[in-house]
């Protein structure tokens, strides 16, 4: 195996080289024009959680544009009946779904999560920066690492192919020949990594550096979305890395796993999946989180049956790890392990409904402001709750023959991963703008930009439910005029360019918001958390000294009367913020690591190995604690 | 004012051990991908690849080694340097020895022809035990940049920390190693 | 709005949906769910539209209220365990038909190898492959991509794969089945009116996973044994 050179490369690839190549041009002269250098070094080094958050976000929005291309070139090949267009056909089809849905969730949904965690979490509970700083430096990364490392495969016509699921034995050497599906588990791997360090750092600073008398019942709901999210990471992603490692074995040192007459591929669709279900929970919970702070603030209401919320979404993520086998109904399990799992899917419609129930009763009595992000929160019940209902529809286990892995499908999960999660994130990007950036994005092209992707995404999706109905699976790249699907499939492609022109709303926003605007005080909302009573953009260290909080919401009944947040008299210290360039150095070695183990050059995976013990070893050296331990001995 | 190094300690022993649950769920994945493969339906059966005195001898010394470190551990509480070193040490060779004989272990099983790609039993053994064997490895790279940072100026309270949180690392390995015995080696040899 | 456009989709399309226009037993059974389900949760939908557009209405900011502070106000125990307590009747209600639907039709569709197969059905050998698919009858007659089938007969089908996984799918006639390698799994159903029907498959099994379809023939008995025959027949010469 080599990297291809020019030759037979298809011309996607030729193109997407050259516009890249001018677009890193572009960005260098401009970042040289206008004297940023001095940002980028000071942000590469940064350990400080908003700096962090911040970078994820940007990030994760570069990927966001990519996988939102591929999903632009799949709507336009499905466009009309028996379409070429371009070189979206056959394996080159398999490519650009399969990258579209593990960019999409994993370096675009998990990111912009991870993203305003990190922002909002340490803010709202008082603390002055997460518990690790140079943890959470690495965990970006490595995040960083992961994506360059998956994307990176398009560039050397090697994208992944086998689907975001891998289903083996499609996935294994046999069928997949080629470095192809090397990226998916490596790039995978490396920020699986980050995330897994990204919960534990989570649920260390949310237990133990919440401000004095704080309760964990006092958190906000975001930081208790968080702490729970952060345990089904910790639970479901080491299963993903056990997974993709019995992969590796398949496929690069000759075990049979998952294929051939002693393996078993139903054994891969069971990890992947005690993995995958938590994953979606993953996903949406943090969203909930961010609905139910904004609908909270923006109703002048503290958030209606707050217990109940945390419990809710505890049970949501308890029987989130009950229910993974209802992507598995067709695969003959037998009718009692598909009715457990029917009735244990349908129940999670319970504790979605509650939370549902409390955010329409939160704007019960209240004053309901609607602002750009208020306005994402209100989309998103509607749109959700279809989500949610089809869900219950999918859960009934001899329905889903019908259904499963057909665009009824794709439209349901389209429905809770865009209605839940991103428009949870924008929502969260909207509120927490000021907190990044110290100004308050634009209103009026922000309700743009809502009202044409709402619209867009509506068009695009619920077609999709009659098209599955219609007998479209998914995952396929043409259809035939007698297939009665044509108008379903012309609609969808009008909506998904809909969604793809309110994007331009945001770079438009992002523009004149940093021409045009003046800066906002620290509690442009009339916020009712403690993110609110620092200033915006938020410094570093905040609060110091950190607050005394006895209650929910603090802040604002502090506001109320007038008064300012009290002062705790006996804090714990502060995490160590360090200015380090070894995060972004361990990334840059496992970018080659990977390549060496994507390419079986077993030299390069040597080096690798070599240089990740020595960063170790560095790392251990150079510990920051040192120079604070010492000062403490001395003192 | 708390004290830093005594707080910092905590969050750090906190964010460890849950890092110790992520391992731990994934040698749990791997032990369930062990039972499910084993006893294979073609190929070697389990009984006729493990010798129970290798079992025994590595076992032996890899949980002796948790005993030595106990020392160690008991030197940090007092400040007994001696101690401190002595226990490392003790620890190290013991896990080295381990580390030979398992190497040696995997070295007779391929030699008589039973390697990794034999049979799925044989798959999930290697990667499982291999795993383990590599973290044991890990844990011995650990020990020596420890001793020398023991030997180093370095703060007290940090070296403390690191020692601790390399105890829990190595207690963990075994505890690990136990569990192999029982769910690999026992069912087949006993 | 939305339940305007979903409706006038609903025109569109008409009542051609393959999906809901079911033309076997196991068929039918599905659709009656499907609709049951639907119906349920439509309920759900309206409920919380109606909750949402009457709260969106009365208490949307107004210039009067602009510096209003409402009260946090006291949770309704009674109000939490109505939204608790309902929506468990309702999927209880959709639970009961699902777990009896499910035994009903999983136990033929996997079928635990036990021979309770009806007199008089026709079993026939499915194997699907790159990119196509493969079906043998009792008589040693073999067609590709095409099947063919007897009315108001029930079919029984083994399937099995020769490489990846595939999913057997005839949306008219029953729901999926996944074709797996070295395994066998079972799926039967009885057509009920004659015609032909797309078959497709249903699992992402490749580059031209796309094209892997087949086309199910259901015909008159007669029909029927005159095709069987023939296949044989040529097979011979």
């Amino acid at each position: 195996m080599n990297v291809p050179f020019v030759g037979q490369v298809p011309s996607d690839i030729v193109v997407s080289w050259i516009a890249s190549a001018l677009i890193g041009l572009f960005v260098l002269w401009w970042l040289t024009k206008y004297n940023k250098w001095p940002v980028i070094w000071e942000y590469i080094r940064t350990t400080h959680h908003r700096k962090i958050g911040t970078m994820y976000i940007l990030v994760a929005i570069i990927f966001f544009i990519r996988g939102g291309m591929d999903a632009l070139f799949i709507r336009t090949q499905l466009a009309v009946p028996e379409n070429d267009f371009w070189v979206f056909q056959s394996q080159k089809y398999n490519e650009v779904f399969t990258t579209h849905g593990t960019v999409m969730i994993f370096f675009v949904a998990m990111p912009l999560l991870i993203g305003l965690m990190n922002v909002a979490v340490p803010l709202q509970i008082g603390a002055n920066d997460l518990a690790f700083p140079y943890l959470n430096a690495v965990s970006f990364w490595l995040f960083v690492a992961g994506g360059f490392i998956f994307n990176m495969a398009f560039f050397f016509n090697a994208a992944p192919n086998a689907g975001w699921t891998a289903y083996a034995p499609l996935s294994t050497d046999t069928f997949t020949t080629g470095p192809n599906n090397n990226y998916y588990i490596f790039g995978l791997q490396v920020s699986g990594l980050g995330t897994i360090l990204t919960a534990i750092n989570m649920i260390v600073t949310i237990f133990r550096l919440r401000a004095p008398g704080m309760k964990l019942n006092h958190m906000p709901l975001f930081p208790w979305a968080t702490l729970l999210t952060s345990f089904l990471i910790l639970i479901a992603f080491p299963v993903l890395t056990i997974a993709l490692l019995l992969l590796t074995f398949d496929r690069y040192y000759g075990t049979s796993f998952f294929i051939g007459e002693m393996g078993d591929p139903v054994y891969w669709q069971h990890l992947f999946w005690i993995f995958g279900h938590p994953e979606v929970y993953i996903l949406i919970l943090p969203a909930f989180g961010i609905f139910s702070d904004i609908i909270s603030t923006f109703s002048r209401k503290k958030v209606y049956g707050y217990t109940s919320m945390v419990i809710a979404i505890a049970i949501i993520g308890l029987l989130g790890f009950m229910v993974w086998a209802h992507h598995m109904f067709t695969v003959g399990l037998g009718p009692l392990a598909n009715s457990v799992f029917a009735i244990t899917t349908m129940l999670i419609a319970v504790p979605t409904g509650i939370k549902i129930f409390n955010w329409l009763f939160t704007m019960r009595n209240g004053v309901v402001r609607i602002r750009t992000p208020m306005l994402f929160a209100l989309g998103f019940i509607p749109t959700f709750v279809i989500g949610g209902v089809t869900g219950v529809m999918l859960a009934v286990a001899a329905a889903d023959y019908q259904y499963h892995d057909s665009y009824f499908v794709v439209a349901h999960f389209h429905y809770t991963m865009i209605g839940g999660t991103i428009l949870g994130a924008f929502a969260g990007i909207y509120y927490w703008y000021p907190k990044m950036t110290g100004k308050v994005l634009d209103e009026k092209l922000g309700r743009w930009h809502f009202w044409l992707f709402l619209i867009g995404f509506h068009l695009t999706f619920m077609p999709q439910h009659f098209a599955g109905l219609n007998g479209m699976p998914r995952r396929v790249y043409t259809y035939s005029w007698e297939d009665g699907i044509f108008l379903l499939n012309f609609i969808s492609t009008v909506g998904a360019f809909l969604m793809g022109a309110s994007m331009l709303f945001v770079a438009w926003n992002l523009y004149k918001t940093h021409r045009l605007t003046d800066p906002v005080g620290g509690d442009p909302w009339d916020g009712r958390t403690l993110e609110w009573s620092v200033g915006s953009p938020s410094p570093e260290h905040p609060f110091e000294p950190v607050n005394q909080v006895d209650r929910l919401d603090a802040f604002w009944h502090a506001k109320v009367k007038g008064e300012e947040v009290p002062k705790a008299e006996d804090a714990r210290p502060s995490p160590i913020a360090v200015k380090t360039l070894q995060p972004v150095i361990l990334s840059i070695i496992l970018v080659f690591m990977s390549i060496g183990f994507i390419y079986h050059w077993i030299s390069l995976q040597v080096l690798g190995g070599a240089a990740v013990i020595a960063y170790l070893i560095i790392r251990s050296i150079t510990d920051e604690r040192k120079e604070v331990y010492e000062k403490e001995e001395e003192g | 004012m708390k004290q830093t190094s005594d707080v910092l300690f905590q969050d750090k022993k906190m964010g460890f051990f849950l890092y110790l649950i992520v391992e731990a769920i994934m040698f749990a994945v791997l032990f369930a991908t062990y039972i499910i493969f084993t006893p294979a339906s073609q190929g070697p059966d389990p009984s006729e690849v493990y010798k129970w005195k290798t079992v025994v001898l590595t076992s032996v010394f890899l949980l002796s080694s948790s005993g030595t470190l106990l020392i160690a551990e008991k030197g940090l509480e007092k400040g007994n340097r001696t101690k401190i070193a002595a226990g490392l040490i003790a620890t190290f060779v013991l896990g080295a020895i381990f580390m030979v004989l398992e190497i040696h272990e995997f070295y007779k099983y391929v030699h008589e022809g039973y390697s990794i790609t034999v049979n799925n039993f044989l798959s999930s053994f290697y990667v499982l035990v291999g795993l383990h064997a590599s973290h044991v490895a890990f844990g011995l790279g650990w020990m020596i940049l420890l001793m020398v940072q023991f030997k180093q100026k370095i703060p007290q309270r940090l070296f403390i920390e690191k020692h601790k949180i390399f105890n829990y690392y190595w207690h963990f390995v075994d505890a690990i190693w136990v569990l192999i015995i029982l769910i690999v080696y026992v069912p087949y040899l006993f | 709005m939305r339940i305007f456009s979903l409706l006038s989709l609903f025109l569109l399309t008409g009542c051609n949906l393959r999906v809901l226009n079911p033309k076997s037993d196991t068929a039918d059974k599905i659709t009656n769910l499907i609709y049951l389900s639907f119906g349920l949760m439509m309920l759900v939908f309206v409920v919380v539209m109606i909750l949402f557009v009457h709260f969106l209405k009365k208490y949307k900011e107004t210039p009067e209220r602009l510096n209003e502070i409402p009260g946090d106000g006291k949770e309704s125990k009674r109000l939490e365990v109505t939204w608790t307590v309902l929506p468990i009747l309702l999927l209880a209600v959709l639970a009961v038909p699902t777990v009896k639907a499910t035994y009903d039709m999983t136990s033929q569709v996997s079928g635990d190898g036990g021979e309770a197969k009806a007199e008089d059905a026709i079993t026939i050998d499915v194997v699907g492959r790159q990119y196509n698919w493969e079906f043998t009858y009792e008589n040693g007659k073999k067609s590709v991509n095409e099947l063919v089938l007897p009315v108001n007969q029930k079919a029984d089908f083994k399937l099995t794969s020769e490489d990846v996984i595939h999913s057997f799918w005839v949306p008219k006639l029953s729901g999926k089945i996944d074709v797996l390698p070295g395994e066998e799994t079972r799926l039967s159903f009885t057509p009920r009116e004659a015609g032909v029907y797309q078959g497709k498959c249903a699992e992402f099994c490749g580059a031209e996973h796309t094209q892997m379809r087949f086309e199910t023939k259901v015909v008159s008995q007669a029909e029927f044994q005159q095709w069987l025959k023939n296949g044989v027949e040529e097979e011979g010469e």
